[in-house]
């Protein structure tokens, strides 16, 4: 019965998203309030009607509804209850489920907090969401129903989850990622909404900001997790694969990165107007395209769901008809726009709009290199692999003049910036960050070129920081004072910038001075590493809920003294039959000591790899220092929305002043 | 002698093992080259993985040859072609350098060549306000102009 | 109006990978190409399973259209295939085997060669024998060369002694008429 009533509820929001794509736009084109009003109202049934749908399936997994295939499918009646709640979105089906959840609840979201935007946009950026919106509702129902049932024959007991995704990462991965796609969706409405009322002044980029903002917020932090998560479950102790499913998140990061950038010359400078359009439209597209990746299966990667061509063909016609549209769209509409800011080659515009395109073109590299494989065998070329390798010598050769421009941007002035302030500011960080490598890497034999240009990179990026909040404070004459007059969405930018560099300095070391050693042991067999002695205790069955399996317990010496105990892994599902690594981690500041049990060997030694791992928790802090960021931005005071309702009326008095 | 043996015991642990190597190596630049190898050689049975990561049969039996061949002296860009030989130029992370592939370089420098193009040219293109105002009703009327022509 | 014409490419550059996603859509993209294709089988010198006193090398080839399916009998697929290939032996298919064993390696079980002929026995007496012989790979080393990721994989092999196909996963009815039988048919003329 809860079934019948979570189909039926969907189909109504399915019914809501036509209504809502339909009688706003109407009333915005024809200026009818009335069928303008109707936005809000019809966007808070759409969240409804998709959070009962979601709450029946969540339920049904708690009841151990096996007749519904879906549960049958994902879950097991040994299965822990909070893995029965998470499990609702361990499979195509339900995953997208969360997906059109959390689509409806950035509309409801935007129907809510925008009480300052002027009521025509408003009602046509909630109508392009409801068109958006019956494509995604059209697909979980007449593609991926994850209500249909096993009738009249269904199973005792369910396939279990995947245990891969029996862990808490995983229980708060997905949902993060998929806030940050869809986030992408509100922006993408703005932007076409701008475009199909015709209206791109830069109260648009603003409106466009804070949802930007926490759109990639949310895709910083679901990408970081998924590395954690890939690093302690996978056993390998990588955090990073480049695998094809991995490429399709970073590349909405990657554009989103970007759009964030432009919005900010767009709304202060009102320059590249038409660039930042299609930055907006590209970050959703790539969300979208990401989600076809996963759930077409054209491509090989360890995250695909299972695969099935008229879902992918579903998919691909979404694909089409909402990007196809809004690139046609803007095709016609974005050669009207005019920038008006003028700027000098020497200006902060330049620096923002030169690591614009650095992005773009990063972005560039991992769609050819994540889409060339399949063009490739298409053309009858037959198969390659594009991985790593290539991945990375593209990243370092990017990387570099990014910084330097990274580093330039915030010390220059808008609109023009002399040469020799900028020269001088520019030769006292290289001078800064040389010696500080130099002090970094004393003593360390094996020097790596690449570590070492990571580290200076990463050191000069927070040198120029502080500089630039320097010259902010002699500029205000107030000294340490003026560090409070410094606006939150100027410490954002602060924040962010320091944690990309936290980010490059955990990459660099990780990949240049990370040590490992597959060993085979016995009880007592002590191995060291880089000062650490392992000392092997020996291995103890294991017994969980659903699972068996081995723990291998090690205690951790540095300099006789033991620092850690660490426990490693490994567990056999006995209903997917499947094994898994749990790695045994001691995470620390400048090192994480990793620990995986392999398989056990003929003579009753255990295959263990040992892994120390330098500095690799700055990678996933720098992750959340960015996430931060993004934050203290989204809170600065222009955002809020009585702050907005300043903007419009002034906006309008412009807008009347030009006409 | 009892006791001697107890005490030899109870300093066991104490002592560091050399504990045995799944593939043990003659010098850490060896072991690295081993490393970089299996990490960038793909698994031709799973899904997305290297040898260096993967547990599967072929996977193990990729890895030994590796080593085989690093002991019987072959350089990395050997090792590597002996292995495209067999499984094709899929078993390497690095694609190979052709007409196609040639986009995955050229691309991406084209797109910044010209892109920094455009932004160098507009700025010119709008050196004084005024010109720039000027500029745009010239390009507005040509461009009715041009609408017009193209009318039958 | 050439404005428009640089706004539009974002549209024409996605256009153009829709083509390729489209197409990607019905193709596997596991199917790899075998590097072996038209070239002679690499040379071997290999004991029978059975008889370690009995040598193959290239020559077993020589003369006859051959299907050389590499399989064993810890393999759960092989053994749904092994009915098929029987049938096809009963119709006149030369099938070689290529026994690629993984309990004999010592992380893997460290089965004794004797072991697996009982094994051998057991499987082929219930499930049929499609087998002329069975060329033992104990190394793994031949199948490297062949290019093998696993078992079971088949490989078609011409008079020639060269390699003209090569089916990753198991052969039956279907994946013989559809990918097989019309280049054997023609290659057995």
């Amino acid at each position: 019965m809860l079934a019948e009533l979570g189909h039926f509820s969907l189909v109504l929001a399915l019914l809501m998203a036509i209504l809502l794509a339909i009688y706003p736009m109407w009333g915005a084109q024809r200026g009818q309030v009335l069928l303008m009003q109707t936005a809000k109202p019809l966007t808070v049934g759409l969240f409804l009607f998709t959070l009962f749908a979601y709450l029946c399936l969540t339920q049904s997994f708690l009841n151990n509804d096996f007749s519904i295939a879906y549960v049958a499918h994902n879950s097991n009646s040994l299965l822990p209850w909070y893995y029965q709640i998470t499990a609702v979105w361990g499979g195509h089906e339900g995953s997208f489920l969360l997906w059109v959840l959390i689509f409806a609840a950035w509309a409801v979201a935007v129907a809510m907090f925008s009480g300052g935007i002027p009521q025509d946009i408003l009602a046509r950026v909630l109508a392009i969401m409801g068109m958006v919106g019956i494509g995604f509702y059209l697909y979980i129902l007449l593609a991926s129903n994850p209500f249909e049932r096993l009738l009249p024959f269904f199973p005792v007991d369910g396939r279990d989850l995947n245990p891969l995704l029996q862990d808490f990462g995983m229980i708060i991965h997905p949902p993060l990622l998929y806030m940050g796609y869809v986030g992408f969706s509100v922006v993408f409405a703005f932007a076409i909404a701008a475009l199909v009322a015709g209206r791109l002044d830069s109260t648009w980029a603003r409106w466009s900001r804070p949802w930007t903002l926490a759109a990639w917020v949310f895709l910083t932090l679901g990408i970081a997790l998924g590395s954690w998560w890939a690093y302690k479950e996978l056993g390998w102790g990588g955090w990073w694969f480049w695998d094809p499913v991995e490429n399709a998140s970073f590349m909405p990061w990657l554009v989103g990165t970007a759009l964030l950038h432009s919005l900010a010359v767009t709304e202060k400078r009102k320059a590249f107007k038409s660039w930042t359009v299609l930055l907006a439209i590209a970050a959703f597209s790539l969300s979208l395209l990401g989600t076809f990746l996963v759930r077409s299966g054209v491509l090989v990667s360890v995250h695909s769901f299972a695969s099935d061509p008229t879902r992918g063909l579903f998919i691909l016609g979404l694909l089409v008809l909402v990007i196809g549209a809004s690139l046609l769209l803007y095709a016609l509409r974005a050669p009207q726009l005019r920038s008006v800011g003028r700027y000098e080659l020497l200006s902060r515009e330049t620096m923002l709009i030169g690591n614009n395109i650095l992005l773009c073109s990063a972005t560039l590299v991992v769609l050819m290199g994540t889409l060339l494989p399949l063009v490739h065998k298409e053309l009858g070329l037959g198969s390659i692999s594009i991985g790593a390798p290539f991945f990375d010598q593209m990243f370092v050769y990017l990387i570099v003049p990014f910084v330097l421009l990274m580093v330039m941007g915030p010390l220059s002035r808008w609109k023009h910036q002399t040469l020799p302030a900028l020269r001088n500011q520019m030769l006292a960080g290289v001078g800064l960050s040389v010696v500080a490598v130099a002090l970094l890497s004393f003593g360390r034999d094996g020097l790596s070129y690449m570590a070492t240009l990571g580290m200076a990179l990463s050191v000069w990026i927070a040198i120029a920081t502080v500089q630039e909040i320097r010259q902010r404070l002699s500029a205000s004459k107030q000294g340490l004072a003026g560090l409070t007059s410094l606006t939150p969405s100027h410490w954002g930018m602060v924040m962010g910038h320091l944690g990309f560099a936290a980010m490059i300095m955990g990459i660099a070391m990780v990949t240049s001075y990370s040590v490992e050693r597959d060993v085979r042991m016995t009880p007592g067999d002590s191995i060291e590493l880089q000062g650490y002695e392992f000392r092997f205790l020996g291995v103890e069955i294991l017994k969980g809920p659903n699972y068996s399996g081995h723990v291998a317990k090690l205690d951790v010496y540095e300099n006789g003294r033991k620092i850690s105990h660490l426990e490693a892994q490994k567990r056999f599902y006995t209903v997917q039959r499947n094994m898994m690594t749990e790695a045994a981690v001691d995470p620390g500041f400048t090192r994480d000591l990793y620990v995986a049990l392999g398989e056990q060997l003929n003579n009753g030694d255990w295959a263990l790899r040992v892994y120390v791992k330098p500095y690799i928790r700055w990678i996933w802090g720098g992750a959340a220092l960015m996430a931060i960021g993004g934050l203290l931005s989204m809170s600065d005071k222009r955002y809020r929305m009585s702050k907005l309702a300043k903007v419009r009326v002034k906006s309008e008095a412009m807008a009347g002043e030009a006409a | 002698m009892k006791k001697l043996l107890c005490a030899l015991a109870m300093m066991l642990p104490l002592s560091v093992f050399a504990v045995e190597e799944v593939y043990s190596f003659a010098s850490d630049k060896q072991r690295q080259e081993f490393k970089e190898l299996t990490e960038e050689l793909r698994c031709p049975k799973c899904q997305n993985q290297n040898i260096a990561d993967s547990d599967a049969l072929v996977a193990q039996d990729l890895k030994r040859k590796v080593y085989q061949l690093m002991q019987q002296g072959k350089s990395k860009g050997e090792i590597i072609d002996y292995m495209k030989d067999r499984y094709g130029d899929f078993v390497y992370y690095q694609p190979p350098l052709n007409p196609a592939t040639i986009l995955l370089w050229l691309g991406p420098i084209a797109f910044i060549g010209g892109a920094a193009l455009m932004v160098v040219r507009r700025r010119r293109s709008t050196v004084s306000e005024l010109d720039a105002a000027l500029l745009a009703q010239a390009e507005q009327l040509l461009d009715k102009d041009q609408t017009q022509e193209n009318k039958p | 109006m050439k404005r428009i014409g640089l706004f539009l490419l974002p549209l024409g550059l996605f256009l153009l990978i829709t083509v390729f996603l489209l197409q990607g859509l019905f193709s596997n993209p596991r199917d790899i190409e075998s590097s072996l294709l038209n070239q002679p089988v690499p040379t071997f010198r290999l004991p029978d399973v059975m008889d370690a006193s009995i040598e193959y090398g290239p020559e077993v080839f020589d003369g006859e259209v051959t299907l050389l399916n590499v399989w064993g009998t810890w393999c759960v697929t092989c053994a749904i295939e092994l009915p098929f290939l029987t049938e096809l032996r009963q119709q006149g298919v030369r099938i070689v085997g290529l026994y690629y064993e993984q309990n004999m390696d010592p992380d893997f079980g460290g089965k004794t060669l004797p072991e697996i002929r009982l094994d051998i026995d057991k499987t082929l007496s219930q499930l049929g024998n499609p087998y002329v012989f069975n060329i033992f790979d104990e190394q793994r080393d031949t199948s490297m060369d062949f290019g093998v990721t696993g078992a079971p994989e088949t490989f078609l092999i011409d008079r020639q002694g060269k390699v003209r196909l090569h089916h990753v996963g198991d052969l039956n009815e279907r994946v013989w008429q559809t990918k097989f039988l019309p280049l054997y048919q023609e290659l057995s003329q």
